[in-house]
């Protein structure tokens, strides 16, 4: 009897450990999706069809010349265990668009490597500017980000005192956060789905 | 080579055709030779694709560097790394940061030379994740399954590279048993493999993602020598792999293969009609059971219990004394033989029967 009551207790007390553990790392998960910013490689699908079609075999970060796909562990969640991203500030996207032909799968779309294309097909996040932060809105002439953009004038355009003005035909690439010599930088990449969960609730 | 294996095969053939002629009413069909050795190219095909995936970080990271023009900004051991990775390409192409495009990824998925091919796991996988057809996709295992339709299980015993290191893990298991350390050798029901497959996928269609990816071996190995090398730092699949390890070496030997993997599940379920088959030469048998022993999955050669788990992988015609063991074109297994006819059981049955018909026709 005696064995059967703790059984019983340690059972109970599994299940609620479980169910805590879990409810806890699902709060986690919540606060450090809205806090951590990554890029999914360019012209990957919408997230969620995105996991479901990437079948992690690392070939996008193989053929990628810049070396700026990394891979997720469990910490952005099981879903996206072992799929791409790549984290702007560290390393950005040079928009060679080898990963799109190298994806077996179509996770990562094929994209032409023109202009018209780029701008319409890939859809990686849009660069904001940070008035208080940025030293062109400060009064001191900078426009490293315009410099550093692979669309200049297009995605970024400048004005007095070189200061930049993103437009909507930026792909999200990163590497004008990644130019920026602002610590913390002044322009910064949100990613494509950040916003659309933003839209969503 | 040539000349060491030219008279060996001339000294073999009168010695069958002597061993014909005396015993005319069983026609004693001699193997070739050569399958014997199919076993040593097996390991030469393991090691190879192996060291490709060692090979193909490398020369991913050799790639960046050419592309960031950076040689004189590395330091010496990359240089040494630049250095060799010239040498081994500089004979086929002059353009390494585009030509070398073309051979990528791994036995998971992956591109040799142009031809994009991909484990049917990762397609079936990916089919019940996303629930949707994507055919430049699902074009890319074409190959692989025409192979295993026609050969079987073949993947599992030729090319896959956690093969090769659960065979070593097996031989240091019997390296260790030898030593005096005591190691059991649990059998569980080679039909769990299928109940893995099946729970995976439907998980995978509930989950959304693919999940295959990080408890399929192959998968699993490709990937984490990929981190290992080109991104410097293993991920939580070694972790995966080692436990697979110290469970083929100290619970069941070559369990994860025979009870767990879903990629040879798929494989088996595929190769279940193939066309080439492994079989039992019943009359130079002599139920020695050296193949019982040898065989990788726990099916019994000897009893002619191949069915469609067994890979192809030449280890039983390569450890029989009698060359008893041949390939052979068919699609179904032979029903079982019964004793081998040089055995000591079937020479006693053989004998009585013998008697007992001479002494019908006297």
């Amino acid at each position: 009897m005696k064995r059967r009551v703790f059984v019983k207790q340690l059972s109970l007390l599994l299940t609620a450990g479980a169910l805590l553990k879990s409810s806890l790392a699902k709060a986690a998960y919540k606060v450090q999706q809205l806090r951590q910013r990554y890029l999914r490689p360019p012209g990957a699908l919408e997230e969620a069809e995105f996991i479901s079609r990437c079948i992690r075999c690392n070939q996008c970060a193989e053929i990628c010349p810049n070396n700026c796909i990394k891979f997720f562990g469990s910490e952005n969640g099981i879903d996206s265990l072992g799929t791409p991203y790549i984290t702007p500030r560290e390393k950005a996207c040079i928009l060679c668009m080898k990963c799109g032909n190298a994806c077996p799968t179509g996770a990562i779309q094929p994209v032409e490597r023109k202009l018209e294309p780029i701008i319409s097909q890939v859809n990686m996040g849009i660069a904001r500017v940070n008035e208080q932060l940025c030293l062109s809105f400060q009064g001191k002439t900078c426009g490293v980000c315009y410099r550093a953009c692979p669309l200049p004038d297009v995605a970024i355009k400048i004005g007095r005192l070189e200061q930049p003005h993103v437009t909507d035909a930026c792909v999200g690439c990163g590497l004008c956060e990644r130019s920026c010599i602002q610590i913390p930088q002044a322009i910064r990449i949100i990613p494509t789905h950040t916003l659309s969960t933003g839209s969503d609730s | 080579m040539a000349q060491t294996s030219k008279p060996k095969s001339s000294r073999q053939t009168p010695k069958s055709t002597k061993q014909t002629k005396p015993d005319s009413k069983a026609t004693h069909w001699r193997p070739s030779l050569m399958l014997r050795h199919l076993n040593k190219l097996r390991w030469l095909s393991l090691s190879v694709v192996f060291l490709m995936l060692i090979l193909l970080p490398l020369l991913s990271i050799y790639q960046n560097y050419v592309a960031a023009h950076a040689y004189n900004h590395l330091a010496s051991s990359e240089k040494l790394l630049y250095d060799t990775m010239e040498a081994l390409t500089s004979p086929f192409t002059s353009d390494p940061e585009h030509d070398l495009d073309i051979i990528k990824g791994t036995t998971w998925s992956g591109q040799l030379f142009g031809l994009k091919l991909s484990d049917p796991l990762a397609v079936v996988n990916q089919i019940a994740a996303g629930l949707e057809f994507y055919w430049p996709f699902m074009l890319t295992a074409l190959i692989p399954v025409l192979l295993t339709l026609l050969l079987g299980r073949f993947f599992c015993g030729w090319i896959c590279p956690a093969t090769l290191i659960y065979e070593l893990n097996s031989n240091l298991g019997i390296w260790l048993e030898k030593l005096g350390l005591r190691i059991s050798h649990r059998r569980f029901d080679k039909r769990f493999k299928y109940g893995v497959l099946a729970v995976g996928l439907i998980l995978s269609t509930v989950s959304g993602t693919v999940l295959m990816a990080s408890i399929y071996p192959p998968a699993v190995i490709g990937r984490e020598l990929y981190f290992s090398i080109a991104l410097g730092g293993f991920g939580g699949g070694t972790v995966f792999f080692v436990i697979t390890l110290l469970f083929d070496l100290l619970v069941a030997k070559r369990g994860f293969c025979r009870y767990v993997c879903p990629g040879g599940a798929l494989y088996s379920l595929l190769g279940r009609y193939r066309l080439l088959r492994i079989q039992r030469v019943v009359e130079n048998c002599n139920d020695c059971g050296k193949c019982n022993a040898v065989c990788e999955f726990d099916l019994t050669p000897m009893r002619d219990n191949f069915g469609q788990e067994c890979n192809n992988c030449s280890a039983c015609i390569a450890a029989c004394p009698k060359e008893a063991m041949t390939f052979v074109i068919t699609i179904q297994d032979q029903p079982e033989q019964g004793v081998g006819h040089h055995s000591r059981h079937y020479r006693k049955a053989h004998h009585k029967t013998n008697t007992l018909d001479t002494d019908d026709q006297s």
